[in-house]
């Protein structure tokens, strides 16, 4: 069985911090890594192999990205990918959802053109968009299913537990499939051992350029997108109300109950 | 392509420090600005730089080929009610009211697309009354359920013949199912989880939207194809004054959905043991975070919530310690409240959960950090200890109720 | 101008500010119910004081020691409060609190060794330092040196300074003042090596400027403080060497010839107050965090030994737990493992040892292949091991180490609930190398014997573990305090020190009495009677006056 677990790179999102003056980003001291819900998907391309260990499972990371996203990459082989592509070219700077899912698509079909199974995280923390998965799939032709938290395979059908607003659905469906994963299998982070990290640079890792896949130049990066940024600013920061010292605890409280009394939102008659 | 203009450039270093991808960098031989290959042409430099040194060329989009779409188009997204009849979803009301406050610029029709069982599709006059003019509406065995393939050829279809310049959809976990998979079937550009519309002065819909977990906002248009699609976040937009008296046109269309084209089937179906009130529902909410300590505590919790008719919600770490459920948490990876009141209690307000709730009313802090970002959205907020100050609130508050009964 | 040799310093007088404008409690219950936090610090003895005074300058420091003296009111200092031995807890008077005095205040290139050193006033943490210096904040800071910010902005190189107690929130001047050390000491040494210059006020209200390398004490073992009026303090520095084989934190420094600057370094206070620090910072290297496990403890103590030895493997620290911590730590996995926030710890591991090594790509391969080696030859292999390269890794790695520390304390917080005077009982004692082993033995063999439990973990590349006993009643506390001192004094026979990094502070003045004899301490108290006449600060630190 073949799995693609497609990667990003990320900057690690909660520790970018605004300039609300400029409205411009402060990027010091901010690491770049492998997007958490790939680790995940990544996690429950390990957790199906491990459930069958009479199939013989490849696991095959693939990003798109610049130069350093290797780096992702290298995270995936020392997490239990078998090989790792990157798909990196100055032509495909600019791309959005579709250029990328695009590029994507003709990545996995010259690498793994008979793929079984494609894992995605369910988006990725910079763009937050979550789009490129139900574009890949489109683009692959092959149906989807979103925010599973548990994968199981049998011989020719794939159930995937999948989060709803209000709770759970067991949903099925046929190889070969998409699946985006919000939750990984495990509740920790699992860490490599040297022995992963030494076995992880023995592992094939190699880089696509644009000339080895089949697009066409215009659909490539940005010529090929859809869609453009034209603006990037700080969001609206509200203004912050009263604060008060909560040393004394009964003068708290009353000032609570004032205030609320105040802007009627409580009902103080007895129902 | 990013270009620099090396007159211009007097090699300040202000694009290296907003370069959110470390892809511009001042060349130290020749102190002006160079491109590196990591840049996504994400326009933070361009905005930045104040000596028009640096500039985006983009593709201008054809005249003609923008007017043979006119109409804004929602996705009237149906669920189950209480007792297991269709309605229709909140967010569909409140993408009318958008559509409502575009359509004074750009003066279009609004239609609702409802896909459904036949028989069972829910009254919709009350689309007119919220401001649609007309409504497209399927009846089809196969779209009893929520399905990807049965409900992406149908729209397509839809789409296909009426033209729409612009297609909304809630971006609910349908609607970020759907709308992305419309997009790729026939190659249009779609923004995913907006905050913002508005029409600028070349008829374009500006589409905005929180990244970087919320940290910062994106506008972003869709230049050359139509429909501009976008999913818009629930609970943010405000549902329109409703006008009983107005009145639409109802159209019905057909489309073939053949029963193995629909790939995925649902096998099973739980609801988790939850409030029946769903929190993006309720007016009121007691929100709980990592500062409670232990999932014991979260029964005063509970009593708060219950004694001021509101209910629990929970940030994410909560959720991740197994403490309280996905259906209750609030914020960037949960769901976007906006109820009238808002109490967070030893939450400390990181941006994933700000952009989850600052759009609430009133907010009401109570955390022992005094540095806690929640501070810096709440209208009230007390700089103490919960267990000290929830009891006593509760107290004084029995005794002010006994006091009306007199 | 008469020349001076250099065994004699100039204390110089500046302006000083009236005491009114000068923020102060005057008031020992206020300073109790509301600033109860300055009576205390983490060994949690609790003193008392009557004013408590929160200067801004180095002025103002010297108005408040005027005041104090001339009322003859005793002082205490008080900075961060992280400190373990209460040096910290005033016994009475006065708390002078430097915490207002928190920036940096300066930036230059050492021009005799070409590093960068940074200048802060005594109350800024080491958090902040790191913060300052990896995010370039240079924000009215001085340039001491030409060019030197703006040498340093254009730098690719991360700095940062490498001292790193585990508590970060500590202050410069305090880990000054204790002589600091953490895991980093392994390999960059303690404070003392990375401290260029302090400015200390002394009880004469007078200032010290004292730059290393420049004061020397006399073959006699003197050196002289020339105060303004033209009078001397003549000080004679002890005659004992301090014990520099081991990482050492026990007693005022002490050396022929020794530079000035060393003697205020890690005296606790006991001289005068720390009103500025210059010190160098270094290049920060990539690493990669491993934690190995082994199947014994003499595999360890054997995999210890061999990665210090051979020149080829240079880790930045060696740290260790002992099966008794490993265990104490899978119970906390098994009950809650969210918060160990660490894959399963393998359950046939009876010793990890956590050690850092440089890290680059290109290199990656052969030194991991070499740890291989001396694992196989420690009867262990690399897939029981984890590793990590990237920030948010050695955040967990870090995490996972003081959960053990930590979870002592919440077990100790549970059984104090039914005996109130129960406490944890920590050693602090250090051997030289060729001990480490017999040290180890001897801990278990007196420890099983005595049925207490206990854990061992800490800083092994020094030969510095923590030994922590869990007493689970009193009469286990007071088995645990004599055990204590049986292994206080087996250090020390075993020439080592009683208390390798935390101090003596107020709490262990016995136990430096087993490493010094009564009249080396001596010698100790007339430094401090030569240098603080009148006995004004931190009274009750490291020695005891009979008189008072």
């Amino acid at each position: 069985m073949k799995i693609v677990v497609t990667i990003k790179q990320v900057p690690e999102a909660d520790k970018v911090a605004v300039n609300s003056e400029t409205g411009t980003l402060i990027r010091e001291g901010v690491e770049s890594i492998l997007n958490p819900f790939c680790e995940y998907a990544l996690d429950m391309a390990v957790k199906i192999k491990g459930d069958n260990p009479d199939i013989n499972v490849e696991i095959i990371a693939i990003s798109m990205g610049p130069p350093q996203a290797k780096m992702a990459l290298m995270r995936c082989l020392e997490l239990g990918a078998d090989k790792a592509f990157l798909l990196s070219d100055r032509a495909f700077a600019g791309s959005d959802v579709w250029a990328t899912s695009l590029t994507l698509k003709e990545g996995i079909r010259k690498i793994v053109p008979n793929f079984d199974l494609v894992l995605c995280g369910k988006q990725a923390i910079d763009g937050d968009t979550a789009q490129v998965p139900a574009e890949l799939a489109e683009n692959l032709g092959i149906p989807q299913i979103f925010y599973g938290i548990d994968v199981n395979v049998e011989k020719k059908k794939i159930r995937v537990k999948k989060e709803t607003d209000n709770g759970f659905q067991i949903i099925e469906t046929r190889f070969p499939a998409l699946i985006t994963i919000s939750k990984g299998p495990n509740n920790i982070r699992r860490l490599p051992s040297m022995k992963n990290i030494i076995e992880a640079r023995k592992k094939p890792l190699e880089v696509f350029t644009a000339d080895k896949l089949d697009i066409e130049e215009e659909k490539l990066g940005l010529n090929g997108s859809y869609t453009q940024v034209i603006n990037i600013f700080a969001p609206p920061t509200k203004e912050a109300g009263r604060i008060i010292d909560g040393g004394d605890p009964d003068k708290a409280a009353e000032q609570m109950i004032e205030f609320l009394r105040k802007k009627k939102l409580i009902k103080f008659e007895v129902e | 392509m990013l270009e620099i203009n090396e007159e211009n450039c007097t090699g300040c270093k202000i694009c290296e420090k907003v370069c959110p991808f470390g892809a511009i960098i001042v060349d130290p031989k020749d102190k002006k600005a160079k491109v590196l290959d990591a840049c996504t042409l994400c326009g933070a430099c361009v905005n930045a730089c104040r000596f028009d040194a640096i500039t985006i060329k983009r593709k201008k989009a054809t005249k003609e080929e923008l007017e043979k779409f006119s109409g804004i188009m929602i996705w009237g997204e149906l669920e189950k009610d209480k007792n297991e009849n269709l309605q229709i979803k909140n967010v569909v009301f409140e993408l009318l009211g958008k559509a409502q406050e575009l359509n004074k610029t750009l003066k279009e029709t609004i239609s609702v697309v409802i896909l459904g069982p036949p028989g069972k599709i829910p009254p919709i006059d009350v689309l007119y009354h919220y401001g649609a003019d007309n409504v497209y509406l399927c009846e089809h065995e196969l779209l009893e359920t929520y399905s990807t393939d049965g409900f992406t050829t149908a729209i397509t279809t839809l789409i296909i013949r009426e033209k729409p310049s612009i297609f909304f959809y809630g971006a609910t976990v349908n609607g970020r199912d759907l709308a992305p998979r419309i997009a790729a079937r026939i190659a249009t550009g779609l923004t995913a989880d907006c905050t913002a519309f508005d029409i600028d002065e070349e008829k374009q819909l500006v589409q905005t939207r929180p990244a970087f977990g919320g940290n910062i906002m994106a506008s972003i248009i869709s230049p050359f194809t139509r429909p501009q699609m976008a999913t818009a976040r629930p609970n943010n937009f405000q549902k329109p004054i409703k006008d009983p008296t107005r009145k639409g046109n109802l159209k019905k269309f057909e489309v073939t959905i053949e029963k193995q084209s629909i790939r995925t089937k649902i096998i099973e179906e739980t609801i988790t043991k939850v409030d029946k009130i769903k929190i993006e529902e309720s007016e009121i909410l007691v929100s709980v975070g990592r500062g409670i300590g232990t999932k014991e505590n979260l029964e005063i919790v509970q009593e708060l919530a219950r004694e001021i008719r509101g209910i629990m919600s929970s940030s994410r770490a909560l959720v991740e310690l197994g403490w309280t459920s996905h259906p209750i948490q609030v914020g960037q990876s949960g769901k976007t409240v906006s109820p009238k009141l808002y109490i967070a209690l030893g939450i400390s307000g990181k941006i994933q959960h700000l952009v989850g709730m600052k759009s609430s009313d009133i907010i009401i802090a109570i955390n022992t950090d005094p540095e806690a970002p929640i501070f810096n959205v709440a209208d009230f907020g007390i700089v103490g200890d919960i267990f000290e100050i929830i009891p006593q609130f509760l107290k004084l508050l029995r005794s002010e109720r006994r006091k009306t009964i007199t | 101008m008469k020349s001076v040799s250099s065994n004699t310093i100039r204390s110089k007088k500046n302006e000083s500010v009236p005491i009114t404008g000068i923020r102060k409690i005057h008031d020992s219950q206020i300073i109790s119910s509301d600033y109860s936090a300055y009576l205390v610090d983490e060994s949690k003895l609790e003193g008392t004081a009557e004013w408590l005074f929160f200067p801004k300058t180095e002025a103002e420091i010297i108005s408040i020691i005027t005041f104090l003296r001339e009322k003859k009111i005793p002082a205490y200092i008080s900075a961060a409060r992280t400190g373990i031995v209460g040096s910290s807890v005033p016994k009475r008077g006065s708390i002078i609190s430097i915490e207002k005095m928190d920036r940096m205040l300066g930036f230059g290139v050492d021009q005799n060794n070409g590093k960068y050193f940074c200048r802060f006033e005594p109350g800024i943490t080491l958090k902040a330092i790191n913060d300052k210096i990896s995010k370039k904040e240079f924000e009215k800071v001085k340039e001491l040196t030409p060019n030197a910010i703006s040498r340093f902005m254009e730098e690719n190189q991360s700095y940062y300074y490498p001292m790193d107690p585990t508590e970060m929130s500590a202050s410069i001047s305090g880990t000054v003042a204790t002589n600091a050390s953490g895991a980093g000491t392994f390999k960059y040494g303690a404070t003392r090596k990375w401290v260029k210059k302090i400015r200390v006020a002394l009880a004469n209200g007078e200032i010290l400027d004292i730059p290393r390398g420049k004061y020397f004490a006399s073959n006699n073992r003197i050196f002289i403080v020339k105060q303004t009026d033209g009078t001397d303090l003549i000080v004679k520095i002890p005659s004992y060497e301090f014990n520099t084989n081991v990482k050492n934190a026990a007693g005022i420094y002490s050396k022929p010839n020794m530079d000035i600057i060393d003697l205020f370094i890690g005296s606790e206070g006991v001289f005068g107050v720390i009103t500025e620090v210059d010190v160098w910072i270094m290049e920060k290297n990539p690493l990669i965090s491993n934690v190995l496990f082994f199947n014994s403890e003499d595999d360890a103590l054997d995999f210890v030994e061999k990665i210090r030895t051979d020149n080829t493997v240079s880790p930045e620290f060696i740290e260790y737990f002992s099966g008794e911590s490993l265990d104490l730590l899978r119970n906390v996995q098994s009950k809650n493992p969210v918060l160990l926030n660490m894959p399963q710890i393998p359950s046939k591991a009876r010793s990890a040892i956590f050690f850092d090594l440089p890290y680059s790509e290109d290199i990656l391969i052969s030194s991991m292949e070499k740890i291989d080696k001396i694992a196989k030859e420690c009867k262990t292999t690399l897939e029981t091991s984890w590793s990590g390269y990237e920030n948010r890794e050695f955040a967990r790695f870090k995490h996972f180490r003081h959960a053990l520390p930590e979870t002592v304390n919440s077990i100790i917080a549970e059984r104090k609930r039914q005996y109130p005077e129960l406490h944890k009982l920590g050693t602090d004692m250090c051997v030289p190398d060729e001990k480490l082993g017999e040290m180890m033995q001897y801990y278990h063999s007196v420890l099983r014997q005595a049925a207490l439990e206990y854990v061992i973990f800490g800083h092994i590349g020094d030969n510095h573990v923590h030994l922590n006993i869990l007493p689970k009643n009193t009469e286990e506390l007071e088995l645990g305090q004599k055990i204590y001192e049986k292994f206080a004094k087996k250090a020390v026979e075993y020439g080592g020190s009683v208390s390798a990094e935390h101090g003596i502070g107020k709490i262990k003045l016995e136990f430096l009495k087993f490493m010094y004899a009564e009249k080396e301490i001596e010698q100790m108290r007339a430094v401090k009677k030569a240098l603080d006449p009148s006995l004004l600060f931190n009274c009750g630190n490291i020695f005891e006056f009979k008189e008072v």
